[in-house]
């Protein structure tokens, strides 16, 4: 089993709703742009927040509420390659820097993963850089393993490596339908 | 090869790429038209927008991820290209007409190398070359002859005759120019924009309309200029570092015939010349360095905005010298090692030559793999001179067709249709049009990034599957034209039975399916791709394709020994290409021993790793995480994905892979005394492989290399015997309690081997 310890207990974790934009957003930004070269505009976050935001959880202090850690995610057929899949992403995840190695980006990543199963995801997918050896690990914990490596995929220079989760055998011969496109329920 | 991304670097590397050298601006519509009724619509958009809740998204089916990376936000300075702080200027505000003193423009101009190299390694222009003052004043706007090319615009301005100018002038000219080259190369061939290369040159057409002739002109009148400095007895310029300037303006020099030497793709005794005088200059440019005084204030971020591009700004990538030297000297090593590829000798030879120049560590740069494809393929000729059907008949006959009536040209002459030769040609041609693309690919394949070879693999290996498919029906057309005509003796015994025929040419497919399968796997251990408890499976799997090659191997064996009895059997009475023939079926039989070394040796050392790596997992020496989301057969499926779809070799069941990997019945014992057996078979396979000669080891022109690479590969035989040892001294030894070790597996770079990783095992107190 996984080794991390539980998460603090005191923290509150929050499925994110539209409503919740005004207060947590720009906390959601700064805290995400924190690792990045170049910062995202507004429109890449509600890309995601507005059409999944029933797969994006916040970890909230219990003192203030204030914004410890975030996941952000999408789910779509994917079908670019040979049989189309229902596909997880996960395209975002960060952990305030006090918080870091209490498992609070193993729990954020739990939910994620229970969230897009329920929705009946075959594969969650996401990418992470080729140094960043504690993700590759929180990730291999829970059973991701790394499919391809990215060369030079990040604009700093760096390479990726691709990391895939299957969480249910993908019969080449039964398709989830190509027109459902993305699943915005 | 399209591979789309999903995440958000994917789609911001897709926002730079439309480019062209020279843009058309747009234009606004023409709204002149008695066809078109303007209605102001402000107010409608303001009444319809307050119906909405802040940040809530209004967006159609096409609005996709790509969209959303491509907005900008206006006024943000970390996005907003045009943003100024506050107190900022807008424009660069350095002059290029102030004068420069030598160990300045030296300064500026070892700056220029490491900007020069950060683009080589991958890095844009906008971030590295076009953050200079003196190379935007040189660029924009586009000069359309040498006359146009000056610093200061005014050909009166007089600034423009300061010597210490004009050498830098020469230099950036002849700096630009080269690099107008090599994105012309890079872009002629095969590699990835944005993560190998970028090749947007924001509207900058890095002196295409200026003749290089005149350039070099300028060099060679700078060059001049120094020297009449030099016995000038009239200023206080320091000799060396008027020398040191000379060094760096020959160094361009040199680059700029070194990139133009394709036109000497026939003669490469001449290709060589300028990578080997770029190299014996290099010492020169390292030792002046020291010499240098920067001029910082020349270099400018600001200079993006005039860029056509809609990408943020992003900072001045930062190469040390040390480091842009480095690359700059293996540059030239790299350039002169792969104009070898033009001394010819076979098939198999160029692909070993090829492989051993792509897997040395770094790769080269993208400059010489393109530069490399060129050679490769150039107007359809190989090398300059083979054509394809060469090519394919050279390795057929090497590999599975030696001295056979199916590759004799004669037959192409042969106009009655009922003729089987006439048929034997017809399906022939077919064939190699068929495995034309595949086979070159192989090649093309090989010069990409490391990373894209073995992505790229994944996918040619299904292509090949479908080849074999093909080739088997031509194979069976042929052979039953042969058992009716003259040629038929040549193949009586063989059609005996069905399991006794050649199968010449799926047989050649399926030889490299299986080199192909087996290269994914092996680039897994070299990319770092699996996990710790993952390789005693892949080793396992790895062996379980080494043998089924080895298996090949001996059946391809069979038919080239039997006909090299048949044409013996001749030789006597009137076949006049005995010679030939003779010569043809003796390089078979050599490739066909070599080859089943290296299967041999691969399977007996991935035998022994997957033991070895089996025996740890079973001491809890090396353990598997958690997985609470996982199974083992999920993975073992994911992992398995690109071979599922391959026909042959048949991928095992997951309870095959689970037994083999495990080995419940097999004690640990008697796992590590196998383990030790494998070791000593890879040793013997490994030593006599470094024993035989390059024409033997098909290894003409990369010999050295190749015979580096068996060597290391011994070492890894070694070395796991060690651990080997290691461990059975403990077991022997150890009462009750755990083993207690340490066991680290190297990355590939600290291994002997990037594709043999061994264990290390410490002792724990």
């Amino acid at each position: 089993m996984a080794q991390t310890a539980e998460p603090p207990q005191e923290l509150h974790f929050v499925q994110y709703n539209h409503s919740l934009e005004a207060q947590y957003l720009p906390a959601i930004r700064a805290l995400i742009s924190k690792d990045l070269s170049e910062p995202y505009s507004i429109y890449v976050y509600r890309y995601f927040l507005c059409q999944w935001a029933h797969l994006c959880f916040m970890a909230l202090s219990p003192v203030d509420g204030s914004l410890v850690g975030v996941i952000i995610c999408k789910l779509e057929v994917h079908a670019v390659h040979s049989t189309p899949t229902r596909r997880g992403y996960i395209a975002m995840l960060a952990t305030a820097s006090p918080y870091r190695g209490r498992g609070v980006a193993t729990a954020l990543v739990k939910m994620a993963i229970d969230a897009m199963a329920v929705r009946k995801a075959d594969e969650i997918v996401l990418e992470t850089e080729e140094d960043n050896l504690s993700a590759m690990r929180l990730y291999e914990r829970l059973g991701f393993l790394r499919s391809k490596k990215l060369h030079r995929y990040y604009l700093n220079g760096n390479s990726a490596y691709r990391l895939v989760l299957l969480l249910r055998s993908v019969d080449p011969d039964s398709s989830p339908g190509l027109g459902e496109g993305a699943i915005t329920e | 090869m399209a591979d789309f991304g999903i995440g958000v670097p994917d789609e911001l590397a897709r926002l730079s790429l439309g480019n062209g050298a020279e843009q058309q601006a747009s234009r606004a519509p023409d709204m002149n038209s008695a066809g078109i009724v303007a209605v102001d619509i402000t107010d409608r958009f303001s009444l319809a927008v307050k119906t909405l809740e802040p940040g809530e998204l209004v967006k159609d089916e096409f609005f996709t991820l790509f969209e959303s990376v491509g907005a900008l936000e206006i006024m943000d300075p970390k996005m907003d290209s045009g943003c100024i702080k506050p107190g900022d200027e807008f424009e660069e505000l350095y002059d290029v007409r102030q004068p420069l003193l030598p160990e300045e423009v030296l300064g500026i101009i070892d700056q220029l190398i490491c900007h020069e190299m950060s683009w080589h390694l991958g890095y844009p222009l906008s971030q590295t070359l076009f953050t200079s003052v003196y190379v935007e004043a040189l660029s924009m706007p586009n000069p359309v002859g040498i006359e146009q090319a000056i610093f200061v615009r005014d050909p009166k301005d007089k600034s423009n005759d300061q010597p210490m100018l004009q050498v830098l002038r020469a230099y950036c000219l002849g700096l630009l120019k080269a690099c107008g080259y090599v994105n012309e190369r890079v872009r002629a061939e095969h590699s990835y924009e944005e993560e190998d290369f970028v090749t947007n040159t924001y509207n900058r057409t890095l002196l295409a309309n200026v003749p290089t002739d005149a350039i070099r002109a300028a060099i060679t009148e700078a060059k001049g200029l120094l020297q009449k400095l030099r016995s000038d007895s009239g200023h206080s310029y320091r000799a060396e570092v008027i020398d040191a300037l000379e060094v760096r303006l020959e160094l361009r020099d040199i680059f700029l015939q070194a990139t133009e030497c394709p036109q000497y793709i026939k003669e490469p005794n001449l290709a060589q010349i300028p990578w080997q005088q770029g190299i014996s200059l290099l010492p020169a440019l390292k030792s002046t360095h020291h010499l240098c005084k920067p001029v910082d204030d020349s270099f400018s971020a600001k200079l993006q905005r005039k860029l056509a591009s809609t990408i943020p700004p992003r900072p001045i990538v930062q190469l040390g010298f040390d480091d842009a030297f480095e690359n700059l000297t293996r540059l030239f090593q790299d350039g002169l090692e792969i104009i070898g590829v033009l001394q010819y000798t076979d098939t198999q030879c160029l692909q070993a030559c090829v492989s051993a120049l792509q897997s040395k560590k770094p790769q080269p740069l993208v400059y010489v793999r393109t530069l490399l494809q060129t050679f490769l393929f150039d107007a359809m000729e190989v090398l300059g001179s083979m054509s394809i059907r060469q090519l394919i008949d050279d390795d057929l006959s090497i590999i599975t067709l030696p001295a056979s009536p199916l590759l004799d040209r004669a037959n192409d002459e042969i106009e009655v249709v009922h003729d089987p030769r006439f048929i034997v040609s017809q399906q022939m041609e077919f064939f190699r049009q068929r495995a034309a693309q595949p086979f070159l690919d192989i090649l093309r394949t090989l010069c990409q990034n490391r990373c894209r070879v073995r992505r790229t693999l994944c996918h040619t290996v299904r292509a090949w599957d479908n080849l074999q498919v093909d080739a088997e029906e031509v194979d069976q057309v042929v052979q039953a034209q042969l058992k009716e005509s003259p040629l038929s003796h040549m193949f009586l015994d063989a059609t005996q039975h069905a399991d006794s025929l050649p199968l010449s040419l799926s047989s050649w497919a399926y030889f490299y399916k299986l080199r192909q399968m087996e290269w994914i796997v092996q680039l897994g251990f070299e990319l770092e791709v699996y996990q710790g408890d993952e390789l005693a499976g892949m080793y396992w799997y790895l062996n379980y394709l080494a043998k089924c090659r080895l298996r090949h191997l001996e059946r391809i064996k069979s038919f080239t020994v039997r006909r090299a009895e048949e044409i013996r059997a001749l030789k006597t009475h009137e076949n006049v290409y005995a010679g030939l023939q003779t010569r043809q079926l003796e390089r078979s039989l050599s490739f066909v021993r070599l080859s089943l070394l290296d299967a041999a040796a691969t399977w007996e050392l991935s035998d022994a790793l997957s033991c070895l790596y089996t025996v740890l997992g079973r001491l809890g020496l090396v353990k598997p995480p958690g997985r609470p989301y996982s199974n083992d057969e999920f993975r073992y499926e994911l992992r398995m994905k690109p071979f599922a779809s391959i026909g042959l070799p048949e991928l095992p069941s997951f309870e095959d892979f689970t037994a083999g990997t495990k080995q419940p019945g097999t004690s640990t014992d008697d796992i590590l005394e196998y383990c030790e057996r494998s070791l000593m078979g890879a040793k013997r396979a490994f030593e006599t492989m470094t024993r035989l000669p390059p024409a033997e080891s098909f290894s003409v022109g990369s010999h050295e290399r190749w015979l580096g690479t068996a060597k290391n590969a011994l070492k890894s035989c070694i070395a796991a015997g060690l651990v080997v040892k290691t461990i059975q001294v403990a077991l022997r030894k150890r009462e009750k309690a755990d083993l207690k070790f340490k066991v680290e597996i190297p990355t590939p770079d600290k291994a002997y081997h990037d594709w043999w990783l061994i264990p290390k095992l410490t002792p724990l107190p």
